[in-house]
């Protein structure tokens, strides 16, 4: 498991972060959310020690990362970069090799991971001959290649088309699924919301809200109703307290319900109102839960 | 995995990729090219001994060319053309004018110009001495069998005891002067293929993803292993053309001191090439743009020249601060071989001057770790050091 306690750092009179903690498990696949600037790719960067916390520590199965630890953790930097020159498959050997497997082994996996992402005829390719995209595929064969205990993953989804996210996601899905702590960050929440069973929002250097998306959804101080009320005044919900129209469309509206209001009871003002044709409550999306949580 | 192992594979990767490069291939190829040329062509251009031609004046011109041949002995035989001229004057604007390379006059001696080889002037006088000596024994009376016993003396040979030719000082120093440059031009070479190298892993984002696997003094040492093992390789190869040349034209003896002179150059290669290339890498870490490069490196190209311009003015003659200099790692890289190929150091200059050297690579190399550390992972514009140091901790 990959712990991350306290974690604070200052740049200058800027505090990039001012207590942050997350926890990822091996098998779990974390989303970490957060505005630009919250200080996700700081975060990230303190695991593999290319960021110095000014206090605060990350421990990876209870104990702080050795150089030899690091090793078995693969990462994928938000500025994307590798060696522009070197033909494919070596380049990504020759990280297999730096993260300590022998040659062989080396290049049958990154052979194995070229054929996965359909690369397997670019082999002998140099890095700068490939598309935009390729290149984001070879990336992250270079952060996969040695097997990784954890995963790092800085905006993975950024860039790619509609197929490459798909792809992206599953590929991501299965690593976990396989045993692997995953933790990446992502400015698409509906995509996190589908991939992800838990996240971390954070903002302005400390997190705002952890956990499983589907209670962070519940746990949210407000719900959605939808409601068709036919034949009702236009003005049947002002007596109601509590709820606060979000769209209306004919008989058709939207509401904003806080979590304190019954909704039997919104029912029956609205049947008391006129003809009751749907009434449907769902908790916010992960996207409002996020906006609520990185308001100011 | 060790750390050897680690470091020798960052090592091959920035050889293999350089050596694979066609800018590699071409200026080696370039480079041994210009050696060969540089060799060559004062042979094709300067006449040799063949074709020497002498004016006579006053004497038979064919008995003086013969006596000149006679007196060569059994050493490549040069064609020597007399030339007979009617009046000293004459013979004189022959010489101006190049037409010939030295002038005998009889009863008088050798005339020749600056462009006159030294042995030909030798030759033409012993031959004129002859020459004269043969008549004059002659008007004395004396047969020619008696003449040609009284000047067959066989003891006057220089033989040489310990086998060496004899010490030719302009040898010695063009030898060193020849060292110092290649290790002048091969350090800052090399020097700049690690600034570049840093600059190239900064600039396209990859270090992030390689010091986030090792960490960056072995990623630094890597390099200069792999680049400085490269460079050694190229100047070996460049060093045995060059010798092979110099022995098949034989445009110069090499002096005594050539063989110690080779192997201080490849140990101070070793040795500066260490030294500045961990420092071109750190100056390298401290700027995001190749444009930026060479003002980051700018001062230390300096300190590199001016330990260049030291040991170019120590051919001069030793003095207390060169001495001094040839024992200070900044500037023993190029003073201590250049006066080791002079012949002027003593053991225990060597001994002081590699025991500091090496004491300031490992020094050097652990602040330039740092700095590089510090540097490396920071984007955006130029980082001053003490910025960079200080953000590196341990």
């Amino acid at each position: 498991m990959l712990e991350v306690i306290d974690l604070k750092k200052n740049y200058g009179e800027i505090a990039a972060l001012r207590g942050v903690n997350l926890r990822v498990a091996k098998g779990q696949l974390l989303g970490f959310l957060g505005p630009n600037g919250a200080g996700k790719t700081t975060t990230m960067r303190s695991v593999f020690g290319l960021v110095a916390p000014d206090s605060g520590t990350v421990l990876w199965q209870g104990k702080p990362i050795a150089e030899r630890t690091r090793l078995r953790f693969g990462y994928m930097p938000e500025e994307r970069g590798l060696y522009p020159r070197m033909r494919n498959l070596e380049q990504v050997a020759y990280f297999g090799m730096l993260h300590g497997m022998t040659r062989h082994a080396a290049e049958a996996a990154a052979a194995m991971w070229l054929q996965q992402f359909g690369l397997g005829d670019r082999a002998t390719d140099r890095l700068e001959q490939l598309s935009h995209g390729n290149q984001q595929r070879l990336q992250l064969a270079t952060a996969l290649v040695h097997s990784p205990d954890l995963l790092v993953l800085d905006e993975p989804f950024a860039g790619l088309d509609p197929l490459g996210v798909g792809a992206m996601g599953e590929i991501l899905a299965s690593q976990a699924r396989a045993g692997t702590a995953v933790i990446f960050s992502s400015h698409q929440l509906d995509l996190v919301e589908d991939l992800c069973e838990d996240v971390v929002i954070i903002n302005e250097g400390s997190v705002a809200l952890a956990g499983a998306v589907r209670r962070l959804r519940s746990a949210a101080p407000h719900r959605h109703v939808r409601l068709e009320v036919r034949g009702a005044a236009p003005d049947w919900l002002d007596a109601f307290h509590g709820a606060e129209v979000l769209s209306t469309n004919g008989d058709r509206t939207r509401l904003d319900v806080s979590q304190g209001v019954e909704l039997g009871a919104l029912l029956a003002a609205a049947q008391d109102a006129g003809d009751v044709v749907e009434f449907s409550y769902e908790p916010p999306s992960l996207n409002e839960v996020f906006l609520a949580a990185v308001a100011r | 995995m060790t750390n050897w192992r680690t470091l020798l594979l960052i090592a091959r990767r920035d050889f293999v990729e350089r050596i694979k490069s066609r800018a590699f291939q071409i200026s080696t190829a370039l480079t041994v090219v210009l050696v060969l040329a540089a060799i060559i062509l004062p042979q094709v251009f300067t006449p040799g001994q063949a074709g020497w031609r002498v004016g006579v004046v006053g004497t038979d011109a064919a008995t003086i060319a013969a006596s000149i041949v006679a007196l060569q002995g059994d050493t490549d035989p040069i064609d020597t053309i007399g030339i007979p001229a009617a009046t000293r004057e004459a013979a004189i604007a022959l010489l101006e004018n190049g037409q010939v390379d030295a002038v005998v006059v009889a009863g008088e001696g050798v005339l020749t110009t600056g462009g006159t080889a030294r042995a030909l002037a030798t030759l033409a006088s012993g031959a004129l001495t002859a020459v004269e000596l043969t008549e004059r024994a002659a008007s004395l009376g004396l047969t020619p069998q008696l003449v040609s016993e009284l000047l067959s003396l066989g003891s006057n040979n220089i033989a040489s005891i310990d086998g060496a030719a004899d010490n030719d000082t302009t040898g010695a120093e063009t030898l060193a002067l020849f060292t110092t440059i290649l290790l002048f031009v091969s350090i800052v070479t090399y020097g700049q293929w690690i600034l570049i190298g840093v600059i190239e892993e900064k600039s396209n984002r990859v270090v992030e993803v390689v010091v986030g696997t090792v960490p960056p003094r072995l990623l630094l040492s890597g390099k200069v292993l792999g680049i400085g093992v490269l460079g050694l390789i190229q100047l070996i190869a460049i060093g045995i053309v060059a010798f092979i040349a110099l022995a098949a034209t034989d445009v110069a003896n090499l002096p005594d001191t050539t063989g110690a002179a080779v192997v201080a150059t490849a140990f101070w290669f070793f040795l500066g090439f260490a030294f500045y290339a961990t420092a071109y890498a750190a100056a390298g870490s401290l700027v995001s743009r190749q444009e930026e490069a060479q003002n980051a490196a700018f001062p230390l190209t300096l300190v590199l020249m001016s330990a260049y311009f030291l040991a170019t003015f120590s051919i001069s003659g030793d003095n207390p601060i060169i001495r001094a200099a040839s024992l200070l790692p900044p500037f023993a890289p190029m003073t201590m071989p250049m006066r080791i190929a002079l012949g002027r150091a003593s053991a225990s200059e060597i001994a002081i001057s590699a025991v500091l050297m090496i004491v300031g690579v490992y020094v050097l190399m652990r602040v330039a770790a740092r700095i590089y550390r510090g540097g490396i992972l920071r984007a955006g514009g130029k980082i001053r050091i003490n910025e960079a140091w200080r953000s590196s901790e341990g």
